[in-house]
């Protein structure tokens, strides 16, 4: 989708260029020189620059319209875009432009189309709303010794995510009574097959099992396990962010979140999602594309509503539905969280932590003197993070962790390969 | 995609294209600098300072634009690690072809008088800044055809300095004001 912006009339600021400078510096070296020596050849030396320095009637435009288009209103992490840029009223002027973008994405260099835009990739390397960066466009008149130079601040855009992978995922063993692709052990009306018993008058006699009714005896009927559909929950830590740019937590929890989101919805599974930051906001357990794409919103898009995390005792019971997986994505640093699972757990949720804490906080101790102080409070903090997960796994909540860079499915491989007891 | 390579151009004539005009660049501050430093016998004791100032920013200078053109390639922004940008950002710090035209002018100043070699260095380092231009702009050489009167008739003035230099052998205040005061009645004279 391309959105473009009006046209805007810029005032173009002129100087000298670098063509310029180097070519005066040249003259007035060469007659300092001369003066200074007395050696009338440096006067010469200066001439040819001199000459080309000769100011000549260039139509230089005051002021120029730029106008602006984005391919997209929204992007995904990792993916290439582009700005078009349209520069009119330049009159004789030769055009350059040039993205100069915000640390988050990285911007390559920029082309003239046929149509008279110029195109202007980049790549999006951060999920959330963030501002591009600025248009830099540089004039040159017909000799390049005039340089005009002109900002235009480029709007905001969101980015989305980049989902992580999951293809296995965690079933529970008590699905709510929903239709939907997981086999439950309940029999039903489903496709997979659970076992064979004694038939009974209304039976359907298309599920007689011959085989086995010719070697007991009597008549037998196939079972098949009933197909329920599972509420899954995503609890989103966001309220600490710690690590570089691009890996941090929130990074990292963000794109695990869209993973286990795009992997439970494509099983048409009812997806609720909690974002845990600066407020307390939360999506109520639904299917389907629109949901999809109101949970990927609400992880990249900041939103002034919700509820402020100081008031929040415990997580909200209308996002919460009776036996749905309550799958918290968190690099557990928010004591407030951690109280808030216990309580879940308590509640009788089945719960599970995908960890996304793969670096150290900075002590803040420096020098020489304060290295044995600075590795002592590394260590207390280790020990009180390892602490956290240990009281987590005493109280039946498994945590995993993820680095962010394979798949969610090593981690989670334990707890997909049978279904998860979700009873207190 | 119009670039060269996608007209079907060979890869090496792609890759060599650009190339050309920096190691013109290359070759011409080298020149300049090694015709400002010979001989360094009998140059004044603070010629060789000059020449490591002048050495280092010519190197940088080169630097600086090859890093600018391999950044300006396309898609190369994308490959850039964090590190080469911020490399390419140090470089592009300071003027390294503006000093380096002062220390090479230095350099001559600290030798005894010889008019006609200062002259050449002109036109060396003239040819210099030229090249670093188009390399810059990414403009083709014929972009200097509506100057080249101008070149001339800078060339043709700094020959008649060098004679007149030569010939008033002794130097003097007289000559340099009578050579500045030509030049600058040239510049105005000329028609723009």
């Amino acid at each position: 989708m391309l959105t473009a912006d009006p046209e805007r009339t810029v005032t173009v600021t002129w100087r000298l260029s670098g063509h310029a400078r180097r070519l005066a510096t040249l003259a007035l070296a060469a007659l300092f020189l001369a003066l200074a020596t007395k050696r009338a050849e440096f006067a010469g030396l200066a001439a040819p620059a001199l000459l080309l320095l000769i100011p000549r009637r260039s139509a230089l435009p005051p002021e120029i319209s730029v106008g602006l288009a984005v391919e997209a209103d929204q992007i995904t992490e990792g993916e290439r875009v582009a700005i078009l840029a349209k520069i009119t009223g330049q009159r004789e002027a030769t055009v350059l432009v040039r993205l100069r973008p915000e640390a988050w994405i990285t911007a390559g260099a920029a082309a003239l189309g046929a149509d008279g835009w110029y195109r202007l990739p980049f790549l999006a390397q951060r999920w959330g709303s963030r501002l591009i960066g600025t248009l830099e466009v540089t004039l040159h008149d017909r000799w390049r010794l005039a340089e005009g130079r002109v900002t235009v601040t480029l709007p905001r855009i969101a980015c989305l995510p980049r989902p992580a992978r999951l293809e296995s995922l965690i079933v529970l063993s008590k699905l709510p009574a929903r239709l939907g692709e997981h086999a439950a052990r309940a029999p039903g009306e489903g496709v997979e097959f659970a076992g064979v018993r004694e038939f009974v008058p209304g039976d359907r006699q298309r599920r007689i099992n011959w085989p086995a009714t010719t070697r007991r005896g009597s008549l037998q009927l196939n079972t098949f396990a009933a197909e329920r559909a599972q509420v899954t929950v995503i609890v989103l830590d966001v309220s600490m962010d710690l690590g570089p740019a691009g890996f941090s937590t929130a990074d990292l929890a963000g794109r695990a979140a869209a993973g286990v989101a795009a992997g439970y919805l494509a099983a048409r599974d009812r997806v609720g999602l909690i974002s845990f930051g600066q407020q307390l906001r939360w999506l109520s357990p639904a299917t389907g594309r629109r949901q999809a794409e109101r949970i990927m919103a609400m992880i990249a898009l900041d939103s002034p509503d919700g509820e402020p995390l100081g008031s929040v005792t415990r997580l909200p019971n209308a996002a919460l539905p009776p036996g749905a997986l309550i799958i918290v994505v968190s690099p557990l640093l928010n004591m407030r969280l951690i109280e808030a699972l216990r309580e879940l757990r308590e509640r009788g949720f089945a719960t599970i932590v995908v960890d996304v804490l793969s670096v150290e906080p900075d002590v803040g101790l420096r020098g020489r003197r304060n290295r044995a102080m600075a590795r002592l409070a590394r260590r207390i903090w280790r020990m009180e993070q390892a602490a956290i997960r240990f009281s987590l796994r005493e109280l039946g909540i498994p945590v995993v962790s993820w680095d962010g860079m394979s798949s969610l499915d090593e981690p989670l491989a334990a707890y997909t390969r049978r279904a998860l007891v979700n009873r207190p | 995609m119009s670039g060269p390579a996608s007209r079907g151009a060979t890869p090496a004539r792609a890759v060599a294209a650009p190339a050309v005009p920096l190691l013109a660049a290359t070759v011409l501050a080298t020149c300049a600098v090694a015709w400002a430093a010979v001989p360094m016998r009998g140059a004044h004791p603070g010629a060789r300072p000059v020449l490591a100032v002048a050495v280092a920013c010519a190197g940088l200078a080169i630097l600086r634009l090859g890093a600018a053109m391999l950044a300006s390639r396309s898609g190369a922004a994308f490959r850039e690690t964090r590190l080469a940008a911020r490399t390419r950002s140090a470089l592009s710090a300071l003027p390294w072809a503006q000093i380096m035209t002062v220390a090479v002018l230095a350099l001559e100043a600290l030798h005894p008088s010889r008019p006609w070699h200062t002259v050449s260095l002109g036109v060396v380092l003239l040819a210099f800044l030229l090249v670093l231009h188009l390399a810059e702009s990414g403009a083709r050489p014929a972009v200097l055809r509506p100057v080249l009167p101008l070149i001339a008739a800078g060339l043709a003035l700094a020959a008649l300095s060098a004679v007149a230099a030569a010939l008033t052998a002794s130097g003097g205040l007289v000559a340099v004001i009578a050579a500045s005061a030509a030049v600058a009645v040239a510049v105005l004279a000329l028609p723009v």
